[in-house]
């Protein structure tokens, strides 16, 4: 089989997980809970530091991208697995009211449609993606990005445009 | 009719046998043009309300880009808006083909942000149901894929074993397809009397009955082994890239389940094997397929025989109300990692829950597996991700 996969003892291979992110890159916070490396990262270098999870730590998987907003705020979670037992989460923070964060796709491509997930539902914006379309929304005329706190669940849906 | 340079021209393959055209640029040259089609969403093959926008070069597709959110019910924005118990009923819609593994996926998020503690008997009746629904999902997947290629037989005997277990299923949950039997903090009921007794004998009989009546009926046969062979065939790198999980990967080679790499529940404590298959394609997810019927067999086996005896319901309170923080709760599903991820702001609802579907992740493959292929083997390639329109659609 092609794919090497990492060995040897899980507290080990985490410390490691950790110092090589550290050593690479300006972590705002980064501890060591139970199996998961928890990493909190300024916005703009997501894209460097899961570029140091994939193709220096070899952690393979991306498992998925979460959005939240925080009203003010929205703090994204990328979960990264090694696939033995290992999860490397990446938090950042984007101030503001209308994210924009580099797009991970050329690091991980199957970011690809997790940030079309989030683009469709939160509106954040992955530069450099290269095909940031909604995925479950009304491609046209339909202006609201539904998992805002702002977008109250009785709200009449508009489409601007039409008709 | 072409002349024998143009025609090399034309059929010129990029070495990897896949139909694509060596030079695109010879199509301006010789005037070739390629029509875009839709196949779906409805369409009677097709998984759920899926729509491909296809674009073909005679019958090779050079193009396939899924649409989704034709079965879109804002799965998400509802588990927002209501209590944390009132969610589980939800998660049952999200993949109807294996609901358990929905709940359980949920239920292990909650308690993960409770610091819940589960009763043992809890935790055994929770993979007792999760394998019977691996069973009630891979055999009818099995012959779903079998529907795709023409053969109809296999689906009835499949069905037949799905309606068995169902039965099952039902006895122990009240309900056929909804069950909403996980609770957070255990189980619904403790299992009615005498049940484990006929889960077992049921299971003596089926090992013969899917042997001779799906193994031996489809393994073996001609139309199937042309269909699947080298058909929608990736490597392991390909199919970590594109975030494939479940039997699609573990046909690559990859060695990945989460029930033995990331254990839950009572896991830990079972003897079973990662079955794996190094050919990569859609024969080889459905020998895992096989394989991992085999496996939870094995596994209802011995939880029937390490059964405890016990409480199935930890006391968490009328009211649930975690701390701050998050929650994750990660599951093998039939069709993959189901991962679910709950924020909670420490009120009575959840502030955020985002579910990671297999579903939706598998089906990225379509984009980089199928552009190469004919249009008939679109219809494999989706039995091999066997992608269930609740779950992708949320």
């Amino acid at each position: 089989m092609a794919v090497s996969f990492p060995g040897g003892d899980l507290a080990d291979r985490l410390a490691g997980y950790l110092d090589g992110l550290n050593n690479r890159h300006g972590l705002e916070e980064g501890v060591v809970e139970g199996n998961v490396v928890r990493v909190v990262v300024a916005p703009e270098s997501v894209p460097q530091v899961l570029a140091t999870a994939r193709e220096q730590l070899k952690v393979l998987h991306l498992s998925f991208i979460t959005v939240v907003d925080w009203e003010g705020s929205f703090e994204l979670t990328y979960e990264l697995m090694d696939l033995r037992g290992g999860t490397v989460r990446v938090k950042t923070v984007i101030e503001g009211t209308e994210p924009v964060i580099g797009s991970v796709t050329n690091v991980y491509p199957t970011a690809n449609w997790h940030e079309r997930e989030a683009y469709d539902m939160f509106g954040v914006a992955f530069r450099g993606h290269p095909d940031l379309r909604r995925t479950y929304m009304w491609q046209d005329h339909f202006d609201h990005h539904p998992l805002l706190k702002s977008f109250d669940i009785s709200t009449k849906r508009t489409f601007e445009g039409l008709r | 009719m072409l002349s024998e340079e143009r025609r090399n021209e034309t059929v010129a393959l990029d070495g990897t046998a896949s139909g694509r055209l060596a030079r695109p640029d010879i199509r301006s040259e010789f005037g070739l043009e390629t029509m875009d089609m839709n196949m779906g969403p409805q369409h009677p093959a097709m998984h759920g309300l899926l729509r491909l926008i296809l674009e073909l070069d005679g019958e090779t597709v050079m193009r396939c880009d899924p649409v989704m959110g034709y079965l879109h019910r804002s799965q998400e924005k509802i588990a927002e808006n209501r209590m944390y118990p009132a969610v589980v009923p939800m998660t049952d819609r999200l993949d109807y083909f294996a609901n358990i593994h929905n709940e359980h996926g949920y239920v292990l998020a909650v308690e993960d942000v409770l610091d819940a503690e589960i009763p043992p008997r809890a935790e055994y009746i929770r993979v007792l149901m999760s394998e019977l629904m691996r069973l009630a999902s891979h055999i009818p997947s099995i012959g779903f894929l079998m529907l795709e290629l023409g053969a109809f037989t296999p689906i009835l005997y499949a069905f037949r074993e799905r309606e068995r277990i169902q039965n099952f299923l039902e006895a122990i949950t009240g309900a056929r397809m909804m069950f909403h039997y996980f609770r957070i903090g255990g189980v619904k009921a403790d299992l009615p009397p005498g049940i484990l007794e006929e889960i077992s004998e049921y299971l003596d009989g089926l090992e013969g009955r899917f042997q001779t009546d799906t193994v031996d009926l489809v393994t073996g046969s001609e139309i199937y082994v042309a269909r699947t062979k080298d058909v929608g065939k990736m490597t392991p790198e390909q199919a970590l890239d594109m975030g494939v999980t479940g039997p699609p990967l573990r046909g690559t080679g990859v060695d990945f389940d989460i029930r033995r790499d990331y254990p839950y529940s009572v896991y830990p404590e079972l003897d079973f094997d990662v079955v794996t298959d190094d050919a990569g394609d859609v024969a080889a997810s459905y020998r895992v397929r096989i394989g991992e019927v085999w496996q939870s067999i094995r596994i209802i086996r011995q939880v029937i025989e390490k059964m405890p005896e016990g409480p199935v319901m930890a006391d968490l309170g009328r009211r649930l109300r975690p701390r701050e923080g998050d929650g994750f709760g990660r599951v093998e599903s039939p069709r993959g990692e189901f991962a679910v991820h709950v924020v909670s702001d420490g009120s009575d609802s959840a502030y955020r829950v985002h579910y990671r579907d297999p579903s939706f992740c598998n089906m990225q493959l379509l984009q980089e597996v199928v552009p190469g292929h004919y249009l008939p083997d679109i219809m494999p390639i989706l039995g091999m991700i066997d992608p269930v329109s609740g779950g992708w659609d949320k």
